[in-house]
């Protein structure tokens, strides 16, 4: 039990550190933090969906993308969204294809709650990164991913998957 | 699904709600000047509605409240590989 206390301990200072980074890095560099926590996700989601099956389904490249989280670690939790004016989950554009998603457990938001800092910042990046790498690998296509709402206990955002030009 | 009851009392009809939910949740009853709930089931929980209420009229229920991870004994025995 001290071992796991001092583990708490770790865990709650390294939050604490790394909104204090995102806070500190915005006020110095500005906008380019963005750039820096995005680069810094998609490197990492290409690293953990390396041995990622390819698919061209979106729906199942998602559920790849949860289970890579999963078997990673990171309490990153999403599940795609429907609301009640939309046809199906997945609507088709010509950019591309479409789907809402809603985070919930993310570990992002709970050290910009504990530093104090606020949310959508370029820490939130760091998620629009992290897709952007799995689904590169994943699916081989380029895709964004915009935070429409950060709340206190879920995110709301929306994910293209652009086609391949 | 999430259950969401609006006290009738308590409601000033500031409508803030109504501009904070991402998924247009609320809709605004002029004659009685209330928000009210038209689409329970496009509410996504982020709970944004309840801290932003000025009255505290909202009640959520059969929603997921998301922890503290960083309090959680089996989700920290994970973490030591980030440290």
């Amino acid at each position: 039990m001290p071992e796991l206390l001092e583990q708490r301990e770790q865990l709650q200072a390294t939050m604490t550190f790394l909104g204090a980074i995102a806070s500190g890095i915005e006020q110095a560099i500005g906008e380019s933090a963005n750039s820096i926590s995005y680069l810094a996700g998609k490197r990492l989601g290409m690293q953990f969906s390396e041995h990622a099956p390819k698919t061209d389904d979106i729906e199942e490249a998602l559920s790849f993308v949860g289970k890579v989280l999963q078997e990673n670690d990171c309490l990153w939790q999403f599940e795609p969204f429907k609301v009640h004016n939309r046809p199906g989950v997945i609507s088709h554009s010509e950019q591309g294809d479409e789907v809402m998603l809603v985070f919930r457990e993310c570990m992002i938001r709970q050290s910009l709650f504990k530093f104090g800092h606020h949310q959508k910042g370029s820490l939130c990046n760091m998620m629009y990164g992290f897709f952007s790498g799995a689904l590169k690998n994943i699916m081989g296509k380029e895709s964004s991913l915009e935070i429409l709402h950060a709340g206190e206990n879920g995110c709301y955002k929306r994910l293209v998957v652009f086609k391949k030009s | 699904m999430i259950h969401i009851t609006i006290h009738d009392k308590a409601c000033r009809g500031c409508q803030l709600c109504l501009d904070i939910c991402p998924t247009n949740v609320f809709t605004f009853d002029a004659a009685a000047a209330k928000a009210t709930v038209a689409h329970e089931e496009d509410c996504i929980g982020c709970l944004s509605c309840s801290y932003l209420c000025p009255s505290g009229a909202f009640r959520h229920e059969e929603h997921r409240i998301v922890k503290n991870f960083y309090r959680d004994c089996e989700f920290l025995s994970r973490m030591e590989k980030f440290l």
